[in-house]
């Protein structure tokens, strides 16, 4: 059965004596929705039976995921059931971060929030408002909520947020979307650093693409190669992973741009690349990014030849000093190559399905790390009268030197938004708790997109189980409270949603149905898609080719008192740390070591027999800002100037399953940023390492991680002769012949 | 005796199970997996599997039916790794079901390898005759802390301390995919009607299920693909997984 919606609360003593419409004992109601884990907007199907959310799903019909979904988007169910959820409104009582709180009611708690907001001053943007990124029209509610109180501060934040890859292609194509990269229909993929399997941008989306390129097409399978210091799980699935110097990515895509330029571009902008490119020669290229010259000339070969050919450019390549460079030369190989707007190559989106701001630009609004930084000086020196934090965790994901928790000392009222005691929101001074995504209405007009229009609505899937509100109802509370009725006049999140949805639906040329049944089929349905589909044109502009170039990365701290390169990288359970409160995600064994419940850094196997250390020492992580300590792993696949940390644990708050557990390698970084985009160069950090003669083994579900000649994984190579046998696989020769 | 014998060698003959009317069988493709873990999280929640806590795991008291497997080759800067989901193979001639005591594990028409809970008395045999090593002990009475408890899957029972548990295929899925085509007037169930939990969700479409006695079947034809091979097949445990060699142009 699948169902557009439920009813509301039942509010009886005995409440199934009359059972709610859909109920009824042992038959499963699915209901369609948009997963709220990460960004990446996949459409889900829940389960549900008598009232209960038994199991996520992916929506077969949401062309994002396409049914299926990823272990963090499976875990949803942990975050609504979570023993450790915000129940009820409550006011901060002893010192701020002292945990102590008392509850209030609804009322007194809006009260409170809106009495502080009038006394604010109107036009001094002395109200910021700091939301997770959001898109859909609760983005354009928050805007006009902001707009309404006279603010002009309202900053979507993620850690993850791919500031420079929004900056390389307004750079390049002059386009704020981003594009759609068509990893199923490409047929090599040349990846620069984005872990696309994993989380970047759209990770589903991407392992159904590369799971068909692979596999899918009986006459060619795709060949895809990892450009990247520590190999991922993007880069274990490649077929050939090459670590290149951490940062110097961008340069040697310019080496291989070169290359292509070289061997007979026929464009008719082909002199201006050349000029543009003369400096990256092989020699200087290979010299600077260690990677051998065969290998770059070899590598510019098969992807000018593939049909097609796809270069994506991401990850930790894009956060270095250099990082809006670096994916700018990686966007031109595509061009160079003539992939634009190419099946297997970079599709641009159209412009999202409402014609509503916010959601028209849905990067504008983001807050890069400068703008972090700038919210927190202007904090301390008191420009901040009132906080309203939206189901964001800077506390956790900002470093040290950021200085953004002592900079909340400085403000006067903050409001939390959340359904969690993360670490902001312990720090608040009133909490408003949140539904999670599963309770709520919303809708999500994915970015990147999948080349044609398409906009999901996310519905309650089950009652609320606590007394807290829908994000968009509290903030439609705080209007009522503030007396903002002409501008919003909505009584419920619901109405808003519906209101925008009934503009949709004017705009498409109505067929016979009215906007009731239409807003019916989409609940049922979870997602519209709409055949819009954009031309993409590939004119570069004179000026930005000659402009192209990438700088030597640049790093905080010395090469003689800092030997080490840190690279963060988040890891597949945690997301940006949202996932460590789940305890499958906690039991989830990291794919790569499969290590559970902890943090750890990986070093080449070399290095550490260099510097006498082993698997399980505890070492101390020295960064200019501070130290952790940390577990050492071996790790066969990082260069041996690198460690790299998974980012996620390390919470000090956010319940039993998160709190105490391993270190945070966010905490160290320094504040090194990409002047260009304003983002964070999360791997420009150089740390030192010291044993401390501790021992502290990671807990570990695998075993040794070595074949031994067992002949567990099979191999091939794909050539149909070397095959091997056809036989019936399951007519295995077998005597039994008992004595 | 002699009529044991002869039962004995009449279904432990391989290909005995192809002449019921279902022969479940799962595909794992290499050459798609990419070792997310989807699946691993997508069987805890439909299977009621524990959590078993930093220190469960430390003792080795991990529960998950569905694990994904690793192993490296090589060193750097040529290290390669790969993965590979393992779980329950459901062998026609299964090590396991032949030490049972009590007979708590056995094949049943569809070919499935059950367990029987009410039936184990724990002695553990099974986990230590199973060369996959994907039979799970309940060393512990497991509990979910509230309201946790009302994500439990009511089609799946939970298991108590003292019970070995192992993947089941999803046969709560199995069972009402077959009542559906009962209802429905029809005689089989359609290929791809039914997918237990990892399959549903793997990202990749590496894993695909289905019946082999269906020549049509997507599960067949990934059975007649020259990459397709068992883990193990030198133990002639016949099993119904099947995995597809992941393809390496440097192997061979």
């Amino acid at each position: 059965m699948l169902a557009e919606t439920i009813k509301h609360p039942v509010e009886h003593l005995f409440p199934y004596s009359v059972p709610p419409e859909e109920y009824s004992p042992g038959m499963v109601t699915w209901y369609n929705s948009v997963c709220g884990m990460c960004p990446a907007g996949c459409g889900i199907s829940v389960r549900t039976r008598e009232g209960r959310a038994k199991k996520i799903e992916g929506n077969p019909l949401h062309p994002v995921n396409q049914g299926r979904l990823c272990a963090l988007g499976q875990a949803g169910l942990q975050s609504l059931y979570n023993p450790d959820r915000l129940t009820a409104p409550m006011q901060r009582q002893g010192e701020r971060g002292s945990d102590e709180f008392v509850q209030t009611t609804w009322e007194e708690g809006l009260s409170a929030v809106a009495q502080r907001l009038e006394m604010a001053d109107r036009h001094s943007d002395s109200v910021v408002l700091l939301s997770q990124g959001v898109r859909g029209h609760f983005a354009n509610l928050l805007e006009l909520f902001m707009r309404e109180l006279g603010s002009s501060r309202l900053l979507h934040y993620d850690f993850a947020h791919p500031h420079s890859l929004h900056a390389a292609n307004k750079k390049l194509f002059g386009e704020d979307q981003l594009p759609y990269y068509d990893i199923a229909n490409s047929r090599y993929l040349l990846s620069f650093g984005a872990d696309y399997l994993n989380n970047w941008l759209s990770p589903v989306h991407h392992s159904l693409g590369f799971g068909h390129s692979r596999q899918g097409d009986d006459s060619a399978r795709g060949r895809f190669v990892q450009i990247e210091p520590k190999m991922s799980i993007s880069g274990a699935a490649a077929d050939e992973w090459i670590p290149a110097r951490p940062g110097t990515e961008g340069i040697l895509a310019l080496g291989i741009a070169n290359r292509i330029v070289e061997g007979g571009y026929t464009g008719g902008d082909a002199e201006d690349w050349s000029a543009a490119l003369t400096a990256y020669s092989l020699t200087r290229v290979a010299e600077q990014t260690g990677v051998p010259a065969e290998t770059i000339a070899r590598l510019a070969e098969e992807f000018t030849h593939a049909e097609p050919g796809l270069a994506i450019g991401g990850g930790a390549a894009g956060n270095h000093t250099n990082g809006v460079d670096t994916l700018v030369a990686v966007n031109a190989l595509n061009y160079l190559v003539g992939n634009i707007g190419k099946p297997g190559g970079v599709v641009f989106n159209p412009a999202p399905m409402s014609s509503r701001s916010a959601i028209d630009r849905p990067s504008s609004r983001h807050a890069n790390h400068q703008a972090m930084q700038d919210l927190a000086e202007n904090a301390r020196q008191g420009g901040v009268m009132v906080l309203i934090v939206n189901n964001a965790n800077p506390v956790f994901t900002l470093p040290q030197s950021t200085g953004f928790k002592e900079a909340l000392d400085s403000i006067p009222l903050i409001v939390s938004l959340s359904s969690f005691m993360d670490e902001t929101t312990a720090l608040a001074d009133v909490v408003l708790p949140s539904h999670t995504y599963l309770e709520s209405w919303g809708d999500d007009m994915p970015q990147p997109g999948v080349g044609f229009s398409v906009g999901s609505v996310s519905q309650p899937v089950v009652s609320p189980l606590y007394n807290t509100r829908a994000t968009g109802d509290i903030i439609l509370g705080l209007a009522a409270k503030l007396g903002f009725r002409e501008a919003i006049p909505w009584a419920s999140m619901e109405d808003f949603l519906k209101d925008g949805w009934r503009e949709i639906y004017a705009r498409r040329s109505p067929a016979s149905d009215d906007f009731d049944s239409f807003w019916r089929d989409v609940l049922r349905s979870g997602v519209l898609g709409e055949n819009v589909r954009r031309e993409s044109t590939a004119a570069v502009d004179k000026r930005v080719i000659d402009g192209i170039g990438v700088a030597e990365p640049e790093f905080s701290g010395t090469n003689d008192d800092y030997p080490f390169i840190l690279h963060p990288y988040m890891a597949t359970s945690m997301y940006d740390g949202r996932g460590a409160n789940l305890p499958w995600m906690q039991e989830l064994p990291d794919p790569m070591t499969s290590i559970v419940y902890g943090s750890w850094i990986e070093m080449n196997p070399v290095t550490a027999t260099e510097m006498g250390v082993t698997d399980g020492d505890l070492i101390r992580v020295t960064s200019e800002q501070g130290s952790i300590e940390v577990p050492l792993v071996t790790f066969p696949a990082i260069m041996p100037d690198v460690v790299a940390m998974p980012i996620g644990q390390g919470h000090d708050d956010f319940g039993r399953y998160a709190r105490g557990r391993g270190s945070n390698p966010i905490q160290i970084l320094a504040p090194t940023m990409d002047p260009e985009s304003g983002s964070l160069a999360t791997s420009a950090t150089r740390v030192s390492l010291v044993t401390t003669g501790k021992r502290a083994e990671p807990a570990k579900t695998g075993g040794v991680a070595r074949q031994l000649g067992r002949n567990i994984v099979q191999f091939t190579d794909g050539s149909s002769e070397a095959a091997g046998h056809s036989t019936k696989v399951n007519g295995i020769p077998i005597v039994v012949e008992p004595a | 005796m002699a009529r044991f014998a002869a039962g004995w060698r009449k279904y432990r003959k391989p290909g005995y199970y192809d002449e019921f009317d279902y022969a479940w069988t799962m595909s794992i493709d290499l050459d798609r997996c990419t070792g997310c873990g989807a699946c691993v999280t997508a069987c805890q929640a439909e299977n009621n599997i524990p959590i078993v806590g930093e220190k469960g795991i430390r003792n080795g008291r991990e529960m998950q039916w569905m694990r994904v497997e690793r192993y490296w080759e090589g060193e750097y800067p040529n290290a390669k790794l790969s993965f590979i989901p393992m779980l329950c193979q459901h062998c026609d001639t299964a090590p396991c079901e032949t030490v049972c005591p009590v007979s708590a594990t056995y094949h049943n028409q569809d070919g499935l390898n059950v367990q029987v809970y009410n039936r184990c008395i724990g002695t553990r045999s099974c986990a230590v005759y199973c060369p996959y090593e994907v039979r799970y002990f309940n060393y512990n009475d497991h509990h979910w802390p509230k309201p946790l408890d009302q994500q439990l899957n009511p089609d799946v029972s939970v298991r108590e301390k003292g019970v070995m548990e192992k993947c089941t295929f999803c046969v709560q899925r199995i069972r009402q995919a077959k009542d559906h085509a009962k209802d429905d007037g029809r005689r089989r169930v359609v290929d791809g009607e039914m997918q237990p939990a990892c399959v549903q969700t793997c990202p990749a479409e590496a894993l695909v299920f289905g019946d082999r006695n269906d020549a049509n079947s997507k599960v067949s034809r990934s059975m007649n693909d020259p990459r397709a091979y068992h883990v193990l097949e030198e133990l002639n445990t016949s099993p119904s997984v099947v995995y597809l060699k992941k393809v390496d142009a440097d192997a061979g």
